[in-house]
């Protein structure tokens, strides 16, 4: 054969070979599931009434042979519970978990990838429920209503209603399991403001008018001036949650469902041009100039970091800072309060402001509208629906089993494992509070205000529509940070939400995108 | 004692000028281990004394605590090991792979000319994109791929061979570099639906074959140039001898380019064993490898400085060790020896 | 096999297009000489083949599902996923939609000192035009490639010009990584030229220095990313004393647009230093010492040889290492991301960072645009480059 025709072929042959090695790859796939269980026979389809109860001392056999996949995000935090609970489960039924932990920027995309392309190495997620809207609209989630409501482990009428019948809900039915509950709240230094006689802020006025006060002054006997407020306004970190939590109060004011991210008549975005949102953007940017001259780069770690230094009077976050508190200087000296409300509320027919009273804010305590905000929801646990039907069994009932009061209440007071109170015995109950090291003031402080903001009708939910992260992460936090960078001032700003939301409201479906937020708000019980 | 700074040869420095470079040096040497110091440190602090302030020396000013060292090897265990071993396995593995087929395609870009037909290249173009637009069009994978193979096939033995026109060696070369400016980012998903396609997803298998295809240019490259620096005559001499291309190749060409070898070898080395975003898409738990990990020490409460600091340290020794071993290659001394013997 | 009976291979064309012709002639002397040895059939095709085919079995497929993805929407449904194809509304969207701000920059009018600039670049690359067309040395088609790269020049440079230096203007993320490109290289070619240079030197602890100056490039991206973020924290860095001293309590780099690149600069400058170190190192070593001791002994100076030994030496690597930094230069994320998130505002955002905000909350599309607009970008950078610069001083590019 002519060389020059074996050049020709020879790209030819090695692409054969290639695409040869390919179709005959028929090694198992490693990142299958274990499939090569006992079927059935050991794993009943009884699970779903989930008594795992086993008599302590003997093995359970109920999910013998079983090899379950969880993917959540590496901790400590998260995974922690999740791994050092894991032996406890498979001692009581038989089963194995296998706890992949991936990066937290990783999951969603890691999750979504996994099940779009049918390559179903997760039976379980413990995720974000704010993924909810791209999840269950292509049926990648498993239905758990059922088998919540019947599931004596669980308890599910301890959950809190907001986490039981709004977050983990999606167009009325359950999808997950609540693990953690996740929503803002102000700390402040107690010590500081019992000497000034002060009382915690009620609105979002009272909040800067204190920050002012502590501005620069030595907070921690250190002889450096320390801040008034410690709030993240880093980009790409948390400060898209932040602003729609200043903003909540002046947005929401008539319980849940009414919801506070868009009109449920027209799709208009509500972070959008109007003057709630410039009056919380003023808000959110004066707060900034009482904090670290770099708080421009500062994320919730940094944020409390400086807090529990004593470095910082006011600070806005999620239920940790108070777990975290034992030990640090910030220890029996940190308060928390339901996250500040105004005393006025968005007309959404005009765009203007008007003062709350009985009608426009039916909620509102002393006149004051809080909406406090149920910010990325809080860690759950979800069934992947293609999994197969032993594993779906395992999955549940492991969830269900780190959910249940006698494993969570201890969970929840623990700084390290990242889970926040969900759970009515989990505030009623304060011995397991005292036993993690706080004192009974700071528990009766701390679990008086998550109490406060769990029973207010008017929680606002994050947002659980498809493309959320497009939403939230993309144009708002570029916006946000932006304006937080004074590239653009507020009308700019506005204008650049409004239009980047009715953007991806317009590619997906302006329809579709509207009966998905309905959907995602509705409780149809 | 004899003065350090003393002048050894004509080609070298005076006492003077070689006391300022050695100055120089050692300021560099300060900022590159200034920060290195610093994550020494910062893995032996607890997260409350991070936040607190700098505290630069261990029981002078902080006390140093081994919590974050425990929690990573012990506390973690598994979890640790396993992307180690992964990242040590796939990082040797792939560049000593990079390092030989690249070298050799180097040493072939240089000695030998290439005249693939401008004609021969646009067939294949066309015929991929066939193939592509057949299985969009519902075919499956296999008989449009098979059916391009096959007009590319017919159509190179008939119009093909009608081309003049050729590309030369340089263009090889480029087209062999320019496979790097597509951003990984931009590859990810497409890749992981390859390797999904043949049951590699979260096997190392995948990531070593992909690090070999990403370095590969980059060894081609740098050993390019290796290759032209060397004088022809050796080899020349040796061909009239009448040794083979291979014997030249392995007994001339490989030991007289070890500077270069080495150089390059460490270059893909430390690019396979930092690799992040290719691995985050191709691996969940089996196959991680340590730069997620250090990754994903960002965590909702932000960045775990202390296990970053270890993980970051722990990774870096076999690297470190590396160099150290293979740094005295780097000397003249064995290229002229191998010149003059 | 054994032999090559291709008559077009026996009239090998000449495979520099420029260059001198003494060398090329040179090198076709050698390649003819090795032609004749024995097997050179079989390693002609083994020393190449393995390389080009992997390449092509694992580039082709994603370079074309790209550009599929990048002019279509993804969407998820019941039992998997497709696109949805819509044109080129991802391209639209990036250079004159909404999202052109961030990717573009913000175009405003140019300063007095912007128009000059402008006028001097189009001057300059005009007259260069005309002496290549009246030369005659160009073939027409150069002609068309030199009016297009030169009218190329000129459009980035009024991009610079118009998002830089003009009132009010904002650079988008194509202007913030050729100002990362650019900068950083150059800082990084010249520390690490003259700490190669030095630790040739017969100084005391050579080895030690040669292996220090490893270290950085030997860190992940991602871990040397948080190492600066903790270097650069002027509260609770190690820094932070110096910086109260200076008097800079209250001052910070982070809400600055040009202090923040500045620092994005500084940590991709400690980390690709060392590249350009070991490649520029182990070259220097390869040198003929003893051509350098003879032209010392017959009483050249430092410099002359230097100059006319080293320098010459060096160009071919020189150009590979720079060409191979302009490639990985323009994909630079790990720094601007961990430091500042692309912050303040969009002042760090380089492309490859913008997509992978975008990839990251799955808009794939836009996320593919960016990637392909940057190839575009780095395509004709980096053959501009080559055929202008590597060409004139390698005998083969």
């Amino acid at each position: 054969m002519p060389v020059s025709r074996f050049r020709t072929l020879a790209p030819a042959i090695g692409l054969i070979v290639i695409l040869a090695g390919c179709g005959s790859a028929t090694t198992p796939a490693p990142t299958a599931p274990a499939a090569s269980t006992p079927p059935a026979a050991s794993a009943p389809a009884s699970a779903a009434a989930g008594t795992s109860a086993a008599p302590a001392g003997t093995p359970g056999t109920k999910f013998a042979g079983a090899n379950i996949n969880i993917l959540t995000f590496n901790g400590p935090q998260i995974a922690e519970p999740l791994q050092r609970r894991a032996p406890d489960w498979e001692k009581l039924t038989g089963g194995h978990v296998n706890i992949v932990a991936v990066g937290f920027q990783t999951i969603y995309d890691k999750a979504l990838l996994d099940a779009s392309t049918g390559t179903n190495s997760f039976d379980g997620y413990v995720f974000d429920p704010q993924w909810m809207g791209d999840f269950v609209g292509p049926g990648y989630l498993a239905d758990l209503t059922a088998r919540e409501k019947n599931d004596p482990q669980l308890n599910q009428q301890d959950i809190v209603p907001f986490f039981r019948d709004y977050n983990s809900t999606y167009n009325g039915k359950n999808y997950t399991i609540p693990l953690d509950g996740d929503f803002l709240m102000v700390y402040y230094r107690s010590d500081l403001l019992a000497k000034d006689g002060l009382k915690p802020p009620e609105t979002w006025d009272d909040y800067l008018t204190i920050a002012q006060k502590y501005n620069g002054q030595d907070l921690n006997g250190d002889g450096t001036p320390d801040y008034g407020s410690c709030i993240a306004e880093k980009k790409g970190a948390q400060s898209y949650w932040w602003i729609i939590n200043i903003a909540a109060g002046l947005l929401q004011s008539k319980g849940t469902s009414q919801g506070a991210f868009f009109d449920t008549t027209n799709m208009n975005p509500l972070l959008g041009t109007n003057d709630a949102m410039t009056l919380a953007l003023q808000t959110y940017a004066k707060a900034g100039t009482f904090g670290p001259p770099d708080g421009l780069n500062m994320d919730v770690g940094g944020s409390r970091g400086l807090f529990t230094t004593g470095r910082c009077a006011l600070t806005l976050d999620w239920g940790d800072v108070g777990t975290q508190a034992p030990g640090t200087y910030a220890q029996d000296k940190t308060g928390a309060v339901i996250s500040p409300g105004w005393k006025q509320v968005l007309d959404r027919s005009t765009g203007k402001l008007v003062p709350c009273d009985p009608t426009t804010c039916p909620d509102a305590v002393n006149g004051v509208n809080h909406a406090p905000f149920a910010a990325f929801g809080g860690w759950s646990g979800a069934v992947n629906a293609k999994a197969p039907a032993a594993n779906q069994d395992a999955a549940y009932d492991f969830l269900s089993y780190m959910s249940a009061p006698a494993q969570s209440s201890i969970d929840v007071t623990l700084g390290k494992t990242g889970f926040n109170p969900y759970r009515t015995s989990q505030f009623t109950n304060s011995a397991p509070w005292l036993a993690a090291g706080l004192s009974q003031a700071a528990t009766d402080n701390y679990l008086g205000a998550i109490k406060d903001s769990l029973s207010n009708p008017n929680f606002v939910l994050d947002l659980r529509i498809p493309q959320t992260k497009q939403y939230e992460q993309d144009v708002l936090d570029t916006a946000i940070a932006q304006y937080l960078a004074k590239q653009t001032d507020e009308t700019a700003t506005e204008q650049a939400i409004s239009d980047g939301w009715n953007q991806i409201t317009t590619q997906v479906g302006k329809d579709k995108q509207l009966a998905a937020y309905i959907s995602s708000l509705g409780v149809q019980k | 004692m004899t003065n350090p700074f003393r002048r050894r040869s004509v080609t070298d420095l005076s006492p003077r000028a070689k006391f300022a470079a050695f100055l120089v040096l050692l300021f560099w040497a300060l900022v590159v281990l200034f920060p290195i110091y610093w994550l020494f440190v910062t893995s032996f602090k607890t997260p409350y004394e991070v936040d607190k302030g700098p505290f630069y020396i261990p029981f002078v000013d902080f006390q140093p605590t081994l919590d974050a060292w425990k929690y990573i090897l012990l506390d973690l265990g598994n979890d640790t090991i396993r992307p180690y071993v992964n990242t040590v396995i796939v990082g040797l593995s792939s560049s000593i792979l990079a390092l030989l087929l690249g070298s050799l395609a180097a040493y072939a870009l240089v000695r030998f000319t290439y005249r693939p037909r401008v004609g021969i290249v646009g067939l294949f173009i066309a015929s991929v994109a066939f193939a592509f637009v057949a299985t969009i069009l519902g075919a499956p994978a296999l008989i449009g791929f098979g059916s391009g193979i096959a007009v590319f096939l017919i159509l190179a033995q008939t119009i093909g061979r009608r081309f003049v026109r050729a590309f030369g060696n340089s263009d090889i070369a480029f087209w062999l570099i320019s496979q790097r400016i597509l951003p990984p980012i931009a590859v990810a998903i497409p890749i992981y639906v390859l390797f999904q396609q043949v049951h590699l997803l979260d096997n190392i298998a995948a990531l070593i074959v992909t690090y070999v295809a990403t370095n590969l240019p980059i060894v081609v490259w740098l050993m390019r140039d290796y290759f032209a620096s060397l004088p022809r005559e050796l080899e020349e001499s040796a061909a009239v001898d009448g040794a083979s291309v291979f014997r030249i190749v392995r007994s001339i060409v490989l030991p007289i380019s070890i500077p270069g070898l080495v150089a390059s070898f460490l270059i893909v080395l430390i690019f396979a064993w930092n690799e992040f975003l290719i691995a985050l898409v191709l691996t969940s738990a089996n196959a991680q490898t340590m730069p997620l990990q250090v990754a994903a020490q960002n965590a909702t409460r932000g960045p775990q400085w202390w296990a970053m600091s270890v993980l970051i340290l722990i990774m870096i020794a076999p690297v470190v060790a590396m160099a150290i071993a293979l740094e005295r290659y780097i000397t003249r001394g064995i290229l002229v020896g191998a010149l003059k013997g | 096999m054994a032999s090559r009976n291709n008559p077009i291979e026996l009239e090998p064309r000449e495979p520099i297009p420029s260059g001198s012709a003494l060398r090329s002639r040179a090198t076709r002397r050698a390649t003819d000489t090795l032609g004749a040895w024995r097997s050179d059939g079989a390693a002609r095709w083994l020393f190449i083949w393995p390389a080009v085919l992997l390449i092509l079995a694992l580039s082709v497929f994603p370079l074309v599902t790209s550009i599929a993805l990048s002019v279509s929407q993804l969407a998820f449904s019941e039992g998997g996923v497709h696109l949805d194809f819509t044109g080129f509304t991802n391209y639209q969207q990036l250079l004159f939609g909404l999202q052109s701000s961030e990717f573009i920059g913000v175009l405003k009018a140019p300063t007095p000192l912007g128009w000059a600039v402008i006028l001097a670049t189009v001057g300059l690359t005009a007259a260069a035009w005309v002496r290549a067309a009246r030369g005659g040395q160009v073939r027409p088609i150069g002609l068309i490639l030199r009016l297009l790269g030169g009218l190329f020049l000129c459009l980035m440079v009024v991009l610079l010009v118009r998002t830089l230096l003009s009132d009010g203007g904002r650079p988008g993320s194509v202007v913030v990584t050729i100002i990362f490109v650019l900068v950083g290289i150059a800082l990084q070619y010249v520390l690490g030229l003259g700490l190669a240079i030095l630790a040739v030197q017969q100084v005391p602890w050579r080895r030690f220095f040669r292996i220090l100056f490893l270290i950085p490039l030997t860190i992940t991206p991602v871990g040397i990313g948080y190492m600066f973020l903790m270097m650069t924290d002027t509260s609770k860095g190690p820094l932070e004393p110096i910086w109260v001293a200076l008097g800079l309590r209250d001052f910070t780099w982070v809400t600055d647009p040009w202090l923040a690149r500045i620092a994005v600069i500084i940590g991709d400058t400690w980390q690709w230093t060392p590249f350009v170190f070991i490649v520029l190192l182990a070259a220097l070593e390869s040198l003929d010492q003893e051509v350098k001791e003879a032209a010392l002994v017959d009483g050249a100076s430092r410099w002359q040889s230097f100059r006319h030994i080293t320098v010459p030496a060096l160009l071919p690597v020189t150009t590979t290492i720079v060409l191979i930094r302009i490639i990985e230069g323009f994909k630079i994320i790990d720094m601007p991301n961990i430091l500042l998130g692309g912050g303040p505002g969009t002042a760090t955002e380089s492309m490859t960072l913008q997509a992978y905000l975008a990839w990251n909350t799955l808009n794939v599309g836009r996320s593919a645009a960016i990637a392909y607009l940057l190839l575009i970008l780095v395509s004709i950078v980096a053959t501009t480059y080559v055929s202008f610069v590597r060409r004139r001083v390698t005998d083969f590019a």
